[in-house]
């Protein structure tokens, strides 16, 4: 699959602190990708990085396949449309008016903007004053000024902040209809792993500016499939027979350091196998219970593991 | 994306739209008139022969009083927009971070120069409605807006970079507004001190001095050679002033 963002080692440094830290995001085209991470973690950083609006301490950013620089950033980002933090809006003007200025500077006709505007629904809107605007009307306004020019990336940084539940899922649907619509990728940003489960296609999880995760949204819900919990009259015995008999066995630390025994399968013949092996080997099993990882689990296990690092 | 600048000086135009910002100029303008006008009643035959002397003299000393709130004011209306709106992330995606800089100061001095070419025509217009006998020098009518012009770049590179700059348009407007008292006292100030005081510029290139005699009480102007070396360096120090502003702003990451 083609990338259309590639970051390499992209560092961003601000009086010594690293708040992106050697970055290698890898956008595929056509995908949603969803940028997860807590407040803080470098998710806006690293998007105005891409944006060339924050120069990088050190690292490369590939963008349709062209490295951005200051020459280029123009005319490479003629391709991209975004919403950084919160909208970006001229209050004293309309919606429309907002709408207008931005394909003037865009160089995109004006009838785009009465599709953009049904797009996000803001039609009956478009003639009022943006001060008077709602956050939710001005965050779709601010959407709507990203999808004039139809570019081909978008890069959307928390774009249901602010809004309704209904407004979010409206959002949310429309975003999930870019790619194949519009054959647009979209880079979203969110600290909310629900949202993201929702929409991505794919997935990066950076935390403390490190990306610790990135790969297709389906191999981070592999990681939440079922396994055993196993409580033993000798637990370090037990998982020495259990590796011999080729399970998937690990013993792992809970929040409260306590060492517990897992067997990473859902399988019923490999629990049959496991009962049998612990019982051949004079072990009692004390406790058994199948656990189930869900998403949060996995985004907090793999955000705790780090910053435990 | 290849822009010409003509179209990208319509969108900062465009910006304007419904910000009444031409009232700011015309409003100054107003009150200089008024002002000026006001001083010229009930003028002698003597005050009529040195009528555009007497002009010329009192104008500068108006605009170091005027000039400096107004262009706060310009700057101020013009980038609060951009500030409030959060559009910077935006634009600096659409279009050069110095273009955008270059193109919002153009716009502020496009209304500072309604003001300083309404001062140059108020000039001939006075002269016609209280019958000054003495002839009009339109060189120095066209020093007179040079230099006022001249003088207004610097005051308004300042207030440029502090209004987009700054959260708050308070800060730009307090030293509107302080610039405004220093450059009025600047004239009274020891010349090595006063050339120290960027809004005393205004009052710097006076065509005319002022000549009062004690005992007769009778003020007379005369001409003041024209400061080509403090023009000059002023020229080079705007130009280097801008530039400096220019870069401070450039390296401002949004």
């Amino acid at each position: 699959m083609e990338t259309v963002i590639q970051t390499t080692s992209l560092t961003k440094q601000y009086q010594g602190n690293k708040v992106v830290s050697e970055l290698d995001l890898s956008v595929p085209a056509g995908s949603i990708y969803g940028f997860l991470g807590p407040n803080g973690a470098g998710k806006s950083t690293t998007m105005k990085m891409i944006l060339g609006l924050v120069k990088p301490s050190e690292g490369r950013i590939s963008v349709l396949g062209k490295p951005v620089n200051q020459k280029n950033r123009l005319a490479i980002l003629q391709n991209t449309g975004s919403l950084i933090e919160a909208p970006a809006y001229y209050g004293h003007l309309s919606g429309r008016e907002n709408l207008h200025l931005v394909a003037s500077l865009k160089q995109v006709e004006e009838k785009q903007i009465d599709h953009v505007l049904r797009i996000v629904h803001m039609e009956n809107a478009q003639h009022k004053k943006v001060s008077r605007y709602s956050l939710g009307m001005k965050q779709r306004l601010g959407l709507a000024a990203a999808l004039l020019g139809y570019p081909k990336i978008l890069l959307l940084d928390e774009p249901t902040n602010g809004l309704d539940p209904a407004g979010i899922q409206e959002i949310r649907e429309l975003i999930c209809t870019l790619p194949k619509e519009y054959g647009m990728t979209v880079l979203v940003s969110s600290h909310l792993l629900a949202e993201i489960d929702q929409m991505a296609t794919h997935v990066g999880i950076i935390n403390h500016g490190c990306l610790i995760f990135q790969d297709k949204l389906s191999v981070l819900h592999e990681h939440s499939r079922s396994r055993i919990f196993l409580r033993t009259t000798d637990d370090e015995r037990a998982l020495l027979v259990l590796k011999e008999g080729k399970l998937p066995v690990v013993l792992e630390h809970d929040m409260n350091n306590i060492r517990k025994l897992y067997v990473n399968t859902g399988k019923e013949e490999d629990i049959l196998r496991a009962g049998r092996l612990l019982f051949s080997n004079d072990l009692g099993i004390l406790h058994l219970a199948e656990e189930q990882k869900n998403l949060e689990d996995i985004f907090l296990d793999l955000v705790g593991r780090r910053t435990n690092a | 994306m290849k822009k010409n600048g003509s179209s990208a000086f319509r969108v900062e135009l465009y910006k304007g739209r419904h910000r009444h910002l031409l009232l700011v100029p015309l409003g100054f303008f107003l009150v200089l008139a008024l002002w000026s006008g006001y001083s010229h009643r009930n003028l002698d035959a003597y005050d009529l022969s040195c009528g555009y002397s007497r002009l010329f003299y009192q104008l500068p000393l108006l605009n170091c009083v005027l000039m400096p709130i107004m262009l706060s004011v310009i700057a101020s209306r013009l980038c609060d927009m951009e500030i409030k709106g959060g559009t910077l992330k935006l634009l600096y995606t659409l279009e050069k971070k110095s273009s955008f800089y270059d193109l919002k100061f153009l716009h502020e001095f496009l209304y500072a120069m309604v003001f300083i070419l309404g001062e140059g025509i108020c000039i001939p217009v006075f002269g016609q409605l209280f019958h000054f006998t003495e002839p009009l020098s339109f060189s120095l009518l066209l020093r007179h807006v040079l230099c006022l012009a001249l003088a207004a770049f610097p005051a308004l590179c300042l207030q440029h970079i502090l209004s987009l700059m700054v959260e708050s348009q308070i800060a730009p407007l307090f030293v509107g507004l302080s610039g405004s008292f220093l450059g009025l006292f600047s004239c009274f100030f020891p010349h090595n001190i006063s050339r120290l005081i960027l809004w005393g510029y205004f009052a710097a290139f006076l065509p005319y001095g002022l000549d009062y005699d004690h005992e007769s009480r009778i003020s007379a102007f005369y001409p003041v050679e024209f400061p080509a070396v403090t023009f000059l360096l002023f020229t080079v120090f705007s130009l280097a002033f801008y530039i400096i502003c220019r870069r401070i702003f450039l390296n401002k990451e949004v």
